[in-house]
């Protein structure tokens, strides 16, 4: 899909107040997730929501006495806001969140890389198993939203991309 | 102590289950789907997790999402609620396989008490009475069904072997009925469980449907709670439980009890259950189910007897002794049970929508069970049962009353409800006298052709 043509579909979310969108044809899926207007997020690639929620130790030690106010905010399945050329990446299931294969390995991607389609971008160990989650569109990686090892929640946001 | 416990539930169950928790000091998950993302019981657990898609299939019964969500986020312990996966064998024994306590019987309870016709085997062998039935392992073929109907003679109630909730069930009064009727509780029995076996009870008439709550430990320590008559039913759903019966004498109440507890122990079983019996008008008794899982209507109990159900049923998963026995489970007054649906209460088609006003009752002896609240959008995807109103007095004429001034102080704006429905059950003579089957809510539904009429001059006015 052209560039334009996400703009055009950006405005009508606008204009309809729509949160969240997903099409599918011929040449592909895409899925446009906007930022909630009443809670104010930036426009910037980073929200402060999502900083806060990187910011929070990984595995059980979330639990951290929340209010429900900012439990709810903390919640993933919120995306930040996107440019129109920006992509999220987001979990596809309940797991914990790696950025290597294995311990040692290297990361399958940094910000700022080149990205194929097809890519391995990290991997959710769900039940002992380990999904690859693969890049659906060439590009360029522009945020990693997730830390090493954290446990991540079934359509949370882990990776900003750039396509097209 | 359980360190962290997750609700693999939604609505008022899963609300239930976290009180409990909180008063018992373990912190709780919620899971949800993205339908779910502003239910009440995602806002009042200490943490929630979503798990999947609208689609039940893809979240409340996606195994592995909720497994894995135990491990990834250190859960300890999962209660199940009802419905959903909590009559799920391989759910409790991936549970226990993944070294997390299963709040629930062990799996091999939950499959046996699955699996109808080998229940009742069991049961008949034990001496607990069942209904003349077809024997051995279930139908699946008309001609089998038929040849077994001819023994049995009409009127037959049609069953699922992997049966509940009413589906794959139906009242068949002749051959031709029998005929007509079978494959279509077959394919209902299919699409609703994956299992084409059936099996043919005896269909009672005039039969109430009592139940007894069973509380039991790890140590073989097994009592029951007394009963509940749920025989205020639609098409097999129950819509209002009260406790105890009107019809049961002490004296009955004493066999049926023995009964109950006897059909619980020759399997072992252990935490809550319920034991479904049909009385006849006779006074003669039949088991027919064993419900392995909290019921919907266990706060009626819990008004009666004052034992917190759900917080026991966790005690009790922990490995924690029967803290009652028989000689100290008494019983005060009496306790009504309105299930509220969002449905229209003309069709009973489901009413989902945004309720724009909410307003509870309260007052002595009035519990509401509810995860409604102002600006809340009900969701098209799950079961319509948005609140159960529970009226505790000190006889049931008290209690009959209570519930009558309590659904007229309910205000639940932006959808439809069945509360009119209640208010004409509980102004029904015959209900007031206690004198009602499992036939009862036949009386309001309104004939097929006349009831265009009376709707159009509503609206008209």
């Amino acid at each position: 899909m052209e560039v334009r043509d996400l703009k055009a579909l950006l405005l009508l979310m606008q204009e309809y107040g729509l949160v969240e969108l997903e099409i599918e044809d011929k040449k592909g899926k895409v899925r446009l997730v906007r930022g909630h207007p009443d809670r104010a997020a930036p426009p910037a690639a980073e929200p402060a929501r999502v900083a806060a929620r990187t910011a929070v130790p990984a595995a059980p030690k979330r639990t951290a006495a929340r209010s429900d106010a900012d439990g709810r905010a903390r919640r993933g399945g919120q995306a930040p806001a996107l440019e129109a050329n920006q992509r999220l990446v987001a979990s596809p299931m309940v797991g914990t969140f790696f950025r290597a294969a294995t311990p040692n390995a290297a990361p399958f991607v940094e910000e700022g890389d080149t990205v194929r389609k097809g890519q391995p971008l990290c991997i959710i160990e769900a039940m002992k198993m380990m999904n690859e989650i693969e890049a659906e569109a060439a590009g360029r990686m522009i945020k990693i939203l997730c830390d090493n090892g954290q446990p991540v929640e079934y359509g949370q946001p882990l990776m900003i991309m750039e396509v097209g | 102590m359980f360190k962290k416990l997750l609700v693999a539930n939604r609505g008022t169950i899963a609300i239930r289950i976290i009180r409990a928790c909180r008063e018992l000091g373990i912190p709780t998950i919620a899971v949800y789907s993205t339908a779910d993302a502003d239910a009440l019981h995602v806002r009042m657990a200490d943490e929630s997790v979503c798990i999947g898609p609208a689609a039940a299939e893809d979240s409340y019964l996606n195994i592995p999402a909720i497994i894995s969500t135990v491990l990834t986020y250190g859960a300890d312990a999962v209660h199940p609620g009802y419905g959903f996966l909590s009559e799920n064998g391989d759910f409790a024994e991936a549970c226990r396989r993944s070294g997390v306590n299963f709040v629930g019987p062990a799996a091999r309870h939950i499959r046996l008490m699955g699996d109808k016709p080998r229940a009742r085997r069991i049961m008949a062998r034990h001496g607990v009475p069942v209904l003349p039935g077809s024997e051995g392992k279930g139908v699946v073929e008309l001609r089998d069904a038929q040849a077994a109907a001819r023994k049995l003679g009409y009127p037959i109630l049609i069953k699922a072997a992997a049966g509940g909730g009413g589906k794959g069930m139906r009242i068949v009064r002749n051959e031709a009925e029998l005929a007509r009727f079978f494959p279509l509780a077959r394919a209902e029995s299919e699409a609703a469980f994956g299992s084409r076996t059936m099996y043919l009870e005896k269909y009672l008439e005039r039969a109430r449907h009592v139940e007894f709550q069973i509380l039991a430990d790890n140590y073989r320590n097994l009592i029951h709670l007394g009963e509940r008559d749920c025989s205020v039913q639609r098409r097999h759903q129950k819509v209002l439980e009260e406790a105890p019966c009107p019809a049961l004498t002490p004296k009955l109440r004493e066999r049926m009890g023995k009964a109950a507890v006897r059909a619980a122990k020759v399997v072992g079983y252990s935490n809550v259950g319920t034991i479904e019996f049909l009385l006849a008008p006779d006074g003669e008794f039949y088991f027919i189910e064993m419900n392995t899982r909290i019921q919907v209507e266990h706060g009626v109990t819990e008004m009666v007897t004052g034992i917190d159900l759900v917080k026991e049923s966790i005690r009790l998963a922990m490995g924690e002794k029967l803290r009652f026995a028989q000689r100290q489970v008494t019983y005060r007054g009496a306790a009504i049970e309105c299930r509220v649906y969002a449905e229209d209460p003309d069709t009973h088609q489901p009413s989902p929508g945004t309720v724009t006003n909410h307003h509870q009752p309260g007052g002595l002896g009035v519990r509401v069970e509810t995860a409604l609240y102002d600006g809340y959008q009900v969701p098209v995807h799950y079961d319509p049962l948005v609140a159960k109103l529970i009226l505790h007095a000190d006889n049931r004429a008290g209690a009959i009353a209570r519930a009558k001034a309590a659904l007229r102080e309910y205000v639940i704006d932006g959808i439809q409800t069945n509360i009119p429905l209640h208010l004409r059950i509980l102004a029904d003579a015959d209900f007031q006298r206690g004198d009602y089957a499992t036939d009862f809510l036949r009386r309001f539904e309104p004939a097929p052709v006349l009831a265009e009429a009376p709707r159009v001059a509503g609206r008209a006015s």
